[in-house]
């Protein structure tokens, strides 16, 4: 046991580990016995054939896949440059002293966090042509609805970033005659933002998760895509496995990359404090 | 008192039901450097913090530069650029480098040209030497070289006057001289000094004038050399028992 299980457990002595063996190895066979019966069961049932899987083998589907991974990619990325936009408005406002500015970003944030996202989709959905006239498209219904829920759920990230940094950041800003605008823009947004980094490539990965809802606005992304095809393969279980790990892939990907992130800066604060500690050395020659 | 620079009139401020500041009168003139000793608890910082109004007073006037104290909105925050401020924990941005520290003021509350602002925060990083930190961030410094920043940072405004908290309290040992050097060099140039600080060697010989505080009120008002040989007060001789050990 190291890295960060040894916070959590005493190292184990040796009947521990005995018994650790032991339970790990009748779970293990549990495990192998539930998957080969699962095989078993979906090969007798024709799941497991060529003709079920080759499909994706073949550069229509592939193209047509991959269509709806762009779309997927399109609306998550959109969606998440303006739900930036609007979690930071949102997340200022809601630490201002002003009752009139604070109050609409609260009720908006409440709103934005309690409401499925499935729901605004709909609702967009029914009520914009019947109050302007007009159908909005497919792609502005999946976005508008991710910026919501996702500009609500940032708009708290900011809050909780600006409200960890010391006292002592505002205050100082204040004190060189910075005005409250000033210091929220220049000192203790940039320096919230940079901690709420991985948290925002987080939200990146339940963005991406929440556009499959897209299909139900006919929003041509992955999860559409998928349905579509195996209605005309009729692979339905084969296609939603392949597309399910598409996701898992491309979520991984971020969600490593925001772990990297985390990493690097403890890493940057490590490094700074061993080069502090040289400065020291300098300091007291 | 026509040529007093800052001045605290009949100052009161309670925490709750903890009578921080009791009618508090101090002033301070012009190139004048006034320490103020006291206990822990025993309201030093609180007025201090109370000129540049990062904490509210109850009542009483400050006035500074012979007119009250800005409650709020431009005029408070140009009268904080006025009157610059040194802080127990240094804080100096943490996500800007040394110089950018220094040059932020002058150029977002004075309007300075960067080009302008940069050559002096490098000339005064210099004069509190530092000049060779000036592309380091904060946690890359030492306590000290940060504290000297931080000075460097309030000169970088030309105030009328600098209010230090505490400026060494947070240092160890090996630094505080320097950034008690740097002080005492600025008190040579005339700088109007208020300080807050346990340092009675720096109080002996830099300050013209000792305040002593206890229970949130000044109990004791002398100068250096008649304050550490001949305190007047039973408080103020038992204080000075206690820390010049």
């Amino acid at each position: 046991m190291t890295g960060a299980d040894s916070h959590l457990f005493d190292a184990p002595g040796p009947r521990a580990v005995r018994r650790t063996i032991i339970g790990s190895g009748v779970a293990a066979v549990f495990a192998v016995a539930l998957i080969v019966y699962v095989l078993m069961e979906l090969s007798a049932k024709g799941q497991l054939s060529a003709a079920k899987w080759s499909p994706f083998l073949k550069y229509d589907l592939i193209k047509f896949l991959l269509h709806g991974l762009a779309y997927t990619a399109g609306a998550a990325v959109v969606s998440l440059g303006l739900a930036l936009v609007l979690g930071i408005a949102l997340g200022v406002g809601r630490l201002t002293r002003t009752a009139i500015i604070r109050m609409p970003c609260v009720a908006i944030v409440e709103l934005g966090r309690g409401l499925p996202v499935l729901l605004s989709m709909l609702f967009l959905f029914l009520a914009f042509p019947l109050a302007f006239h007009i159908d909005l498209p497919a792609f502005w219904t999946v976005v508008l609805a991710l910026v919501l829920y996702n500009g609500a759920v940032i708009a708290e990230i900011v809050r909780a970033g600006v409200l960890t940094l010391p006292k002592g950041q505002r205050e100082a800003a204040f004190a060189i005659g910075l005005t409250g605008t000033q210091t929220m823009r220049l000192v203790l947004l940039p320096q919230a933002l940079r901690i709420m980094l991985p948290s925002l490539i987080s939200q990146l990965v339940v963005l991406i998760k929440d556009s499959a809802l897209g299909f139900i606005v006919g929003y041509q992304e992955l999860t559409a895509q998928a349905q579509s095809a195996a209605l005309l393969f009729n692979n339905p279980l084969q296609t939603y496995v392949v597309v399910g790990v598409v996701y898992i892939l491309v979520n991984s990907v971020l969600s490593e990359a925001s772990t990297y992130l985390g990493e690097r800066q403890k890493r940057t604060l490590s490094q700074k404090v061993v080069t502090a500690g040289d400065a020291v050395t300098i300091e007291s020659r | 008192m026509p040529d007093s620079l800052i001045v605290l009139d009949k100052v009161n401020k309670w925490f709750g039901g903890l009578h921080a500041l009791r009618d508090i009168n101090l002033s301070v003139k012009a190139g004048e450097v006034v320490v103020v000793a006291g206990p822990s608890g025993s309201g030093k910082s609180t007025m201090c913090r109370t000129i540049n109004r990062l904490e509210t007073i109850d009542n009483g006037t400050i006035f500074v530069n012979g007119e009250p104290l800005p409650a709020e909105g431009r005029e408070l925050a140009k009268l904080r650029s006025e009157v610059a401020m040194v802080f127990q924990q240094f804080n100096l941005f943490s996500h800007l480098n040394i110089l950018d520290n220094v040059a932020l003021g002058p150029m977002k509350v004075r309007r300075q040209p960067k080009a302008e602002a940069h050559q002096q925060a490098r000339d005064l990083l210099v004069r509190v030497g530092i000049g060779d930190q000036a592309e380091k961030y904060p946690a890359q410094l030492s306590g000290g070289q940060q504290q000297r920043a931080a000075i460097a940072r309030a000169l970088a405004m030309r105030p009328k006057a600098i209010l230090f908290d505490e400026p060494t309290s947070a240092l160890d040992p090996e630094m505080v001289n320097e950034v008690l050097e740097v002080m005492t060099q600025l008190a040579r140039d005339g700088m109007t000094m208020l300080v807050v600080t346990h340092e009675m060697g720096f109080a002996r010989r830099v300050a013209h004038r000792v305040v002593f505080m206890d229970t949130g009120q000044i109990v004791e008002e002398a100068p250096p050399e008649a304050f550490f040989t001949n305190p007047q007060t039973e408080r103020a001789r038992d204080f000075l028992g206690k820390i010049l050990k």
